[in-house]
């Protein structure tokens, strides 16, 4: 593994750090940090962060929860530049923080498994999925802070929630246009992963339990975009549901990786 | 008519801190009074003023010398009053006077909203341009500055400190309420139970974030009809209203009932067909206007006086931290002004005064010169010598003065009184 790459993922780290220190510190007595500083640090570290994603192998566990990580703290910067969302780096500062840590705990190098090309399906197939599970993680994000803001306002606490987080509608719109947006990339991701296991590999190198559990994920994910579009849930109803769906891809994730550990695939 | 010579600035005035709201009330002047009122102190003397009447002031602003004008000032107050006992001080008891420096540094706090009931309030801004527009013809070269500048120190308050930041208001910590809900209120709909004075601001605030009002009045239905009129709404009767409930994003309630007009029997049905869209309930009437059980349904919001004023009382523990920032951009300020004041325009006009003389002194020595042909080279020189010596003697001691008098701010009568001795030209 190139030195190169783990310093880049390490100065990454520390200014993802920063920026979740910056995020939290209203919430231990302290001011809050200027908004130009809560953009910089994470744009730094975005920065180098694609430098170092730019030369990974896209294979393996710790080079995908590099990229996801990566494509939180885009989201988050969006959501601020957007929306200014900036009550989403409360949860997305450190999600991403401890995602990248992981990342490189895991050893960024490919793993035993590497597929042996890169070509268009490959790299289209881990960005969309990469990109799908982010704005899944952002929809949670969004609903969870939604949930917050919505207990505060409702029992008349005016305190350091009710003073930071965006207003109810502008969290409801963002986790809409995050599950929106993220069921179908995470849907062609996986439809692109089996068109290329069909296409280059020979077939599907993968156990049936991640078939059913992912059909399962999958369905679960599709009943909170339905509700939400279909239905037209809103408010409470549909934060609850996109955050359904967002734990169901974790806890499917990690039964999956307690059932079969050693596999270093992502997904 | 007084001349402008030891004239200084000064502000004479009644505010919220000086007497109390009747009293204000009646000293309050409409922008169609401010011509003649302003008028009225210039004849006793003034060479400039503009006048500030606001709901918690009324102030005016001369460059006057004292006696006349601050008579004046007082007498037309005075006049405002119900007929006073003999023994009483008339409008004076009430109010103040500042001069010079320090009635510089006063508008600079007014305009910058250290000196407002609630502090840092924004409002007092556009108060104080409208009350320099009113008063343009009248406010003379400067208090136009003075005004312009009192602008540019309430702009820089609000932009370098936090003095402007949060709510300071139940009614403004309601619309800070309703945006934590809804975002962005621009195309909003707002409810409004009650015609009164409360929910008049309260309808303000929302219309002037761009909210739709609908206002509901019992009792006086001329009053709401004309209020929603000025803030582009309309007026609708309290048996139309429960029906709005179910549209409405705001509902803000500020009647004078002695008991809940707001029930759960009234109004939970018709929540219920708003399918989870939330509402907010502002409820500013004390007694009460809006059943607590109303709070419980689902989607809905309810704050009451108690919890806006704490939203308020937040914001304003936080204003109070910026007032020594404030006071220093104010003090800043006050040092520029004044030494633009005092200084005003002195180097150029005595440069032209000098130049004026001189020129006097030239023609004069050329025909004395022409008269006296007869001397010699050495003795026209020594005759030439001789005026430019008898110049500078009589001209040193108001170079002096002058110079003496600019340092001290108080520069500008005594050029105003050299330019109208001598004919100069005022600066362009």
């Amino acid at each position: 593994m190139s030195a190169v790459i783990v310093t880049l993922h390490l100065i990454a780290l520390a200014l993802y750090g920063l920026t979740t220190a910056l995020a939290l510190a209203p919430f231990v007595g302290r001011r809050a940090a200027p908004r130009a500083l809560a953009i910089a640090f994470p744009c730094a570290g975005a920065a180098a962060h694609v430098i170092a994603v730019s030369q990974l192998t896209l294979v393996g566990l710790g080079p995908a929860l590099s990229m996801l990580a990566l494509c939180i703290v885009l989201l988050q910067l969006a959501s601020e530049r957007l929306v200014r969302g900036s009550a989403v780096s409360f949860f997305a500062a450190p999600l991403a923080t401890g995602l990248l840590g992981l990342a490189i705990l895991s050893g960024l190098a490919p793993g035993s498994d590497a597929a042996p090309g890169r070509n268009a399906w490959f790299v289209l197939h881990v960005v969309l999925s990469v990109l799908g599970v982010s704005l899944m993680a952002l929809a949670f994000i969004a609903a969870a802070l939604y949930l917050l803001q919505f207990r505060e306002l409702k029992a008349r606490r005016f305190g350091q929630i009710f003073q930071l987080f965006p207003p109810l509608e502008r969290l409801d719109q963002l986790n809409r246009f995050a599950l929106v947006a993220g069921f179908p990339a995470l849907t062609l991701g996986v439809l692109l992963a089996l068109g290329y296991g069909a296409r280059f590999s020979g077939g599907l190198h993968v156990a049936k339990a991640q078939i059913v559990w992912g059909i399962f994920t999958w369905v679960v994910l599709a009943c909170a975009v339905w509700l939400r579009v279909v239905r037209q849930w809103a408010g409470r109803r549909a934060a609850f549901a996109s955050i359904a769906g967002f734990s169901a891809v974790l806890l499917v994730y990690v039964a999956l990786k307690l059932a079969q550990p050693g596999v270093e695939r992502f997904l | 008519m007084t001349g402008p010579l030891g004239a200084g600035i000064k502000v004479v005035g009644v505010n919220h801190r000086t007497a109390p709201l009747d009293v204000r009330e009646r000293f309050a002047h409409g922008a169609h009074e401010v011509p003649a009122a302003l008028a009225r102190i210039m004849a006793a003397g003034a060479s400039g003023g503009v006048l500030l009447s606001t709901c918690n002031r009324t102030e005016f602003y001369l460059l006057a010398e004292d006696e006349p004008a601050l008579d004046a000032v007082w007498s037309l107050l005075g006049e405002r009053l119900p007929a006073p006992p003999a023994a009483s001080g008339g409008a004076r008891e009430y109010g103040y006077v500042a001069r010079d420096r320090d009635a510089v540094r006063h508008l600079y706090r007014v305009s910058a909203g250290l000196d407002s009931m609630i502090l840092g309030e924004s409002q007092i801004q556009g108060q104080v341009r409208e009350a320099w527009e009113a008063s343009r013809a009248q406010a003379g070269p400067v208090l136009h500055r003075l005004f312009q500048t009192a602008l540019h120190v309430g702009s820089r308050v609000r932009t370098e400190t936090g003095l402007g930041m949060g709510t300071a208001s139940a009614a403004s910590a309601g619309v800070a309420v309703a945006g934590k809900i809804f975002g962005d209120l621009a195309g909003r709909s707002a409810l409004i139970l009650g015609a009164g004075d409360m929910a008049e601001l309260a309808a303000t605030c929302l219309a002037a974030e761009g909210v739709q009002i609908t206002l509901v009045a019992n009792r006086t239905q001329e009053r709401a009809r004309a209020i929603a009129e000025r803030l582009g709404g309309r007026a609708v009767s309290l048996e139309e209203a429960w029906a709005h409930f179910a549209t409405a994003d705001i509902v803000l309630c500020s009647t004078a009932a002695p008991h809940a007009v707001v029930t759960w029997e009234r109004v939970g049905p018709v929540i219920a067909a708003r399918r989870g869209r939330p509402l907010c309930i502002l409820d500013l009437a004390v007694p009460r206007d809006v059943e607590p059980a109303v709070g419980q349904l689902e989607n809905v919001f309810l704050y009451d006086v108690d919890d806006l004023q704490t939203v308020a009382a937040q914001a304003t523990a936080r204003r109070r931290d910026e007032i020594p920032a404030a006071e220093r951009i104010v003090d800043e300020e006050t040092d520029l002004f004044w030494a633009w004041y005092g200084g005003l325009g002195v180097v150029p006009a005595i440069k032209e005064f000098r130049a004026r003389v001189d020129a006097l002194r030239v023609t004069e020595l050329e025909r004395a010169l022409r008269q006296l042909e007869h001397l010699s080279p050495e003795d026209r020189a020594r005759v030439e010598q001789f005026s430019q010596a008898l110049l500078n003697k009589f001209l040193h001691q108001p170079t002096v003065a002058l110079r003496e008098a600019a340092e001290a701010g108080h520069g500008y009568g005594l050029l105003e009184a050299l330019r109208r001795l001598f004919g100069m030209e005022p600066p362009a």
